[in-house]
């Protein structure tokens, strides 16, 4: 997982470990080779969040918010959570994160901005933001929330967030994901954390967002 | 704009369940599709010669109209279709899908012209005036420019992010105009794909571009329900028609410049209703509307004749319609 960035990195570690004697590498490689080899495999640890298609209702010019969901609204509230890196595991904490989902009963505002949102991230590009719970749309089979992330020397990366607990999947995600044809990936299902007392249940949930260097 | 909206729910173009009531509306043709391969959408030649058909079983039907014999069934390997689009003198038929692939034919001979693979999504396909260029808006990826006489890759048409909805070609040939997901419009020199101008004015995706005749204007409707004006050479906004309830799907401009036709779709429900309506491009005004029960129409399929006649077409199990509005 990425985390706050050492203050050497860990070429120069390595490198240092190697010049003290406390690593010794045993190859008919030199070792500059086998440093490069050792970050190679480094760099293949985090795999891009899968794309997912970006629909016809998104909508640019979103407010600046982690508050999606205004008081009294109907609906189950969510608090949707990750962080924002890139396939290096370099934390993003410069990137754009765009969201929009439907309200409760599944309906877009193409009028206003009601459950749309650029969110912001923090130093270490962790992002959090309170929605409710999105409807069924009623030409999509299961509900979502889309994403929107840029940025700069990475690859866009749109994509959608799905529900373990949807009712479409009948309780078996694993094996029912491609009820929604848009789904190519079961990946974007997240599993869905449901707290509180009977009389106020949340639901939380995680998910990453890892981007391609470009 | 058809096959992102048929990604969220198979497109049909108009869902009828029997015949319109509409006092205006006339049946022309009937024309039989076998039950398991329904009409996912449809559309009109240029010259309202030809109907052609993306249906389910990943075949084109093509229908001499109005005599309404069937001419030619087209595969294209496998995979739904996305797209479909007559070039301007009606000669050419290309074909997109859902995967990428691509097919071009001769028509009415149904000689393959040419073959492509885009990798993704094919969303929309314009041909050139001259028919020497192809432009392709994929899903998620750049929308490329393709020199058809060449058979080559010209360029790619990057947007910020995430693709392109329509693409289309001024009538002189000068111009291409792309409309991205990124929301914004851009327009190109047609020959080279160089980026001209572009508008941000637009706050959400657009689905359908056209120009006017003259090249003078290019016509651009989308979620903001509007159909808006572009000056080709700056890209700036000049006019926009009175904002309507529904989401702009497709629009086409009569031969003439004087009227546009626009099919709209409910952002609710593709399948509610939602009107096709006629605008009177002087008066900025409504002339005619298309609003029945039962009648939904997404794009595609319709086209204004120089007798004042707009061409519609409807599709329910095996059989798709062609009606006409007076």
């Amino acid at each position: 997982m990425p985390g706050n960035r050492p203050a050497l990195t860990r070429r120069e570690i390595l490198e240092g470990c190697v010049a003290l004697g406390s690593v010794a590498i045993v190859s008919s490689s030199p070792a500059w080779a086998m440093l490069n080899a050792f970050e190679q495999r480094e760099t293949e640890h985090h795999r891009p969040t899968p794309p997912n298609e970006i629909g016809p209702f998104y909508k640019k010019n979103a407010p600046a918010t982690s508050v999606l969901r205004a008081p009294g609204d109907p609906g189950m509230p969510l608090t949707v959570s990750g962080q924002v890196f890139n396939t290096r595991g370099d934390e993003l904490s410069n990137a754009v994160l765009e969201v929009w989902q439907t309200d409760h009963l599944g309906h877009y505002d193409l009028d206003g901005y009601r459950y749309r949102a650029k969110v912001g991230l923090d130093s270490a590009a962790a992002y959090k933001f309170d929605s409710v719970m999105p409807g069924h749309y009623p030409d999509r089979v299961c509900q979502h929330v889309h994403f929107a992330v840029t940025a700069p020397g990475h690859k866009p990366l749109i994509t959608q967030l799905y529900f373990a607990t949807d009712p479409v999947f009948e309780g078996d995600p694993d094996h029912n994901f491609k009820r929604d044809p848009i789904i190519h990936s079961r990946e974007l299902v997240r599993p869905v954390m449901l707290v509180g007392d009977p009389h106020d249940i949340q639901a939380a949930v995680r998910f990453e967002l890892c981007l391609e260097i470009l | 704009m058809r096959s992102r909206v048929s990604g969220l729910l198979a497109l049909l173009l108009l869902s009828l369940a029997g015949p319109l009531p509409g006092q205006n509306l006339k049946l022309e043709k009937n024309l039989t599709v076998p039950p398991d391969s329904e009409v996912k959408f449809a559309v009109i030649s240029p010259k309202g010669d030809f109907v052609a058909a993306a249906c389910k079983d990943g075949r084109v039907r093509l229908w001499a109209f109005p005599s309404g014999e069937q001419r030619q069934v087209f595969d294209l390997t496998d995979q739904p279709i996305t797209a479909l689009r007559f070039s301007d003198d009606g000669t050419l038929l290309g074909v997109g899908g859902d995967r990428g692939a691509g097919k071009i034919w001769a028509i009415p001979s149904g000689k393959l012209k040419l073959e492509f693979a885009v990798g993704v999504r094919v969303e929309a396909l314009a041909f050139s005036p001259d028919r020497s260029l192809l432009a392709i808006a994929r899903q998620e990826m750049p929308a490329q420019l393709w020199d058809l006489s060449m058979a080559r890759l010209v360029t790619d048409l990057p947007a910020k992010f995430s693709g392109s909805l329509a693409v289309a070609f001024s009538p002189d040939g000068q111009r291409l105009v792309s409309a991205d997901a990124d929301t914004e419009i851009r327009i190109y020199e047609a020959q080279t794909g160089a980026l001209r101008a572009t508008n941000s004015d637009f706050l959400l995706e657009t689905f359908a571009v056209a120009f006017s005749p003259d090249s003078k204007y290019v016509y651009v409707g989308g979620a903001d329900k509007t159909i808006t004006a572009l000056d080709p050479i700056s890209g700036k906004s000049v006019r926009a028609f009175p904002k309507q309830s529904f989401v702009v799907g497709d629009i086409q401009v009569s031969r003439d410049g004087k009227s546009i036709a626009a099919t709209y779709f409910d952002e609710k429900g593709f399948s509610n209703p939602a009107p096709v309506l006629v605008w009177d491009v002087a008066a900025g005004t409504v002339r005619t509307t298309i609003l029945q029960d039962g009648f939904t129409a997404n794009g595609g399929g319709f086209l204004q004749k120089e007798d004042g006649r707009l061409l519609l077409t409807s599709s329910s199990t095996g059989r798709l319609q062609v009606w006409s509005v007076h």
